[in-house]
């Protein structure tokens, strides 16, 4: 009996065994059928979020659309992205054909000659400048080349807690618009006998959004003459008005850990918060009747906002010309399809969706993020930005805690990212 | 009798086969090529690694190279983690070990399995939970400080709370591994040296000083060696916790050495400090093992 059970256990297993390969090997030979007989195109990119699906949706739909080509749709997780990427370049992993790639990385890559200039084959494909927000084209032009189709730009917002402004007395549809503004409001938001805070200010991320906002809403610029520039008056201005918000005007409490100020914002405590448009879901999932507008002006001379962006950049080893061709007929594609791109939060650096699509313009967010494009700022266009931008982000966490005073802080800063510079 | 032996040991070579053969493929052949990479001018994005010999090393050990300062400032802050955690991790090991040892059989295996549960989930968990416990203005212990009007710690802002911050948490999720550890060492504490202990009139205290730690004492270096090589590795807690800070007070070895290798794309540069790094553990390890021999 116990034989018998256990030669009826081999023999299911078996069965399972090769039913679940039979069952791989079908749902492969689909996956071929779906592609039909298409130049195959790789496209890798880092939306491993909420936004992963939204892409897939864009490509599945183009893959529909036509049949010449075949786009493969590959998600590397954020944090594994340039590792995974370098890799690739450097020849130890295939290569995509097209990937996503944030402006401030655009200049490593174009440094080392890895990626293509796009000049050529934009022009034979028809695609135009002019159909992309100025600031995300001109981006990709590095050294007189172009390298990148621009997908987005994500600039840093500011929500605010609608409930909150009215239990403040203050409109629920105008936010503040410049620094007077923003410290009153701040200032009748705050009731610390209730823990409740007009601006909760990070010690951490992501100041590497706020701080460079405020420097160049003073007119500041982060490098200068290729070398660090972190300690320029108008700098220390920037630093000492935002610390200023926490020992003086008392509108943020002290000490507040990573993601401290999300957790009061998401807690109702904590009434106005800069970060940036992918923050969109969480607030929605959390059922926070928040609004959105652009980031006050904060600094003393003119309006403007840090950004990252998304672009498509092509690796210099293409050189197929089918194979561009059918790349060039893709993006074409989602400049004028992103509007499921924009579902996320985000907003298209296409004009053909920020500028003309209806559906776009009611959107609660994303209309307010593109009309921040105009005066929306990269990271300046260095090699290894990352590292040497490092330093900047330990003394502004030092400043903001009251542990250094801001010209002290940030000529430690200036010092330290030198040293990085001379390696 | 000679064949029998002959066949035994190829029978025994087997066994240790695979083992040796992951052994080769994931840790002996990545740690060769690592030392192969340390000795080049290794750029992740450049095809051509010119070999430099030594020349990475040495600008470890020059100080107008920042990596003197990646490295060092790093090193301190891992060694600042192993002093404060590795005493730790021992005692409070031991601790639950003996508590646990002492209770009736079935409460034994549930409160074993509940000191456990941490070590099997992942640091980013660690990390969100004791993020949410320790938050300074909205976290679980701080409300209650303030319910109680005593002042708000700021326990990941400030020194020397986010060391302690760190430790705690780390020894919440690790502490299960060296207690099931001592508790398997103290079950093998022969009884018959207790009873004979209480016959000679020994208390408590004196039968743990003289009976229960000379028996458990290879336990005890494993225990220290593995601590401390683990603590050495910390990497996890602060990079989600602390994030490096305050400024880069909590920034240890490991990040530096991930950012050089990853963010600036040096794998030479990384490559030589993560060796150094491993030589540090080995020497370490070393003096622990001489040190708790000699007393023998």
């Amino acid at each position: 009996m116990v034989k018998k059970k256990k030669w009826l256990g081999i023999a299911l297993t078996a069965a399972l065994a090769l039913g679940s390969l039979a069952g791989c090997a079908g749902s492969k030979d689909t996956d071929k059928s779906d592609g039909g007989n298409g130049e195959k195109i790789t496209y890798w990119a880092p939306f491993s979020g909420a936004d992963g699906p939204r892409m897939k949706t864009i490509v599945e739909n183009y893959n529909n659309s036509q049949s010449k080509y075949q786009v493969d749709f590959q998600i590397v997780p954020q944090s594994d992205y340039y590792k995974t990427v370098d890799l690739a370049f450097s020849g130890q992993k295939n290569a995509p054909d097209v990937l996503i790639m944030h402006t401030d990385q655009l200049k490593n890559y174009a440094d080392k000659n890895l990626l293509k200039d796009l000049t050529d084959t934009v022009e034979k494909a028809g695609v135009k400048a002019e159909d992309y927000a100025e600031t995300a084209w001109k981006a990709g032009d590095i050294g007189g080349k172009h390298y990148t189709i621009p997908l987005d730009i994500h600039p840093l917002v500011m929500y605010y807690n609608k409930d909150l402004f009215k239990a403040a007395g203050l409109d629920p549809e105008k936010a503040p618009t410049n620094r007077e503004e923003f410290v009153a409001a701040a200032k009748k938001l705050t009731d610390s006998s209730k823990n409740q805070y007009g601006f909760v200010i990070p010690t951490l991320w992501p100041n590497q959004f706020i701080f460079p906002t405020l420097l160049f809403q003073n007119g500041g610029e982060l490098m200068k003459d290729g070398k660090p520039n972190y300690n320029s008056p108008e700098a220390v201005e920037a630093l000492t008005f935002y610390r200023d918000l926490i020992q003086k005007e008392k509108v943020s409490p002290e000490n507040v850990q990573q993601d401290g100020e999300v957790t009061l914002f998401l807690q109702g405590k904590n009434a106005m918060h800069l970060n940036g448009p992918w923050m969109m879901e969480q607030w929605d999932k959390a059922g926070i009747n928040y609004g959105v507008a652009p980031v006050p002006q904060l600094g003393t001379k003119q309006q403007a906002v840090y950004a990252n962006g998304h672009n498509f950049v092509v690796p210099a080893t293409v050189k197929d010309t089918k194979k561009l061709d059918g790349i060039t007929d893709f993006l074409k594609y989602v400049a004028g399809n992103t509007m499921e791109w924009a579902k996320s939060g985000q907003a298209p650096a296409s004009k053909a969706i920020y500028e003309q699509s209806e559906e776009f313009k009611k959107m609660k967010q994303q209309p307010i993020v593109a009309s921040e494009f105009q005066y929306a700022k990269f990271a300046p266009v260095v090699a290894n930005w990352g590292q040497l931008s490092d330093p900047l982000w330990a003394e502004v966490n030092l400043a903001l805690l009251g542990k250094k005073d801001p010209q002290k802080a940030l000529d430690d800063a200036t010092k330290k990212a030198e040293q990085v510079l001379n390696k | 009798m000679r064949n029998t032996s002959w066949k035994s040991q190829l029978t025994s070579s087997l066994f240790v086969l695979p083992y040796l053969l992951l052994f080769v493929v994931f840790l002996l052949i990545p740690i060769v090529y690592g030392a192969w990479i340390s000795l080049h001018n290794w750029d992740l994005l450049n095809p051509v690694h010119e070999f430099v010999g030594l020349k990475n090393y040495t600008k470890i050990f020059n100080t107008d190279s920042y990596l003197n300062e990646l490295f060092f400032e790093g090193l301190k802050n891992t060694f600042q983690f192993v002093v404060y955690s590795v005493p730790l991790l021992v005692v409070v090991g031991l601790g639950l070990a003996l508590l646990v040892g002492a209770l009736p059989g079935k409460l034994k295996g549930f409160f074993r399995t509940v000191y456990f549960i941490p070590y099997s989930v992942s640091v980013s968990v660690v990390a969100i939970i004791w993020l949410w416990i320790l938050d300074t203005n909205s976290g679980l212990i701080n409300q209650y400080l303030q319910k109680l009007n005593l002042p708000l710690i700021p326990w990941l802002t400030d020194m020397p709370w986010a060391w302690i911050s760190l430790a705690i948490a780390t020894l919440w999720w690790t502490i299960g591994f060296n207690m099931v550890i001592f508790i398997n060492a103290l079950n093998d504490v022969s009884e018959e040296l207790y009873e004979a202990g209480s016959l000679d009139g020994a208390n408590r205290w004196q039968r743990f000083i003289h009976i229960t730690l000379p028996s458990i004492k290879p336990t005890m270096l494993f225990v220290v060696i593995t601590s401390t090589i683990a603590s050495f590795n910390i990497y996890g807690q602060p990079y989600l916790m602390t994030r490096g800070g305050p400024g880069t007070s909590t920034k240890v070895l490991l990040m530096n050495i991930v950012d050089e290798a990853f963010k600036q794309r040096q794998l030479g540069n990384a490559a030589a400090m993560s060796l150094l790094m491993a030589l540090i553990m080995i020497i370490i390890s070393i003096l622990q093992f001489r040190i708790t021999n000699r007393k023998e």
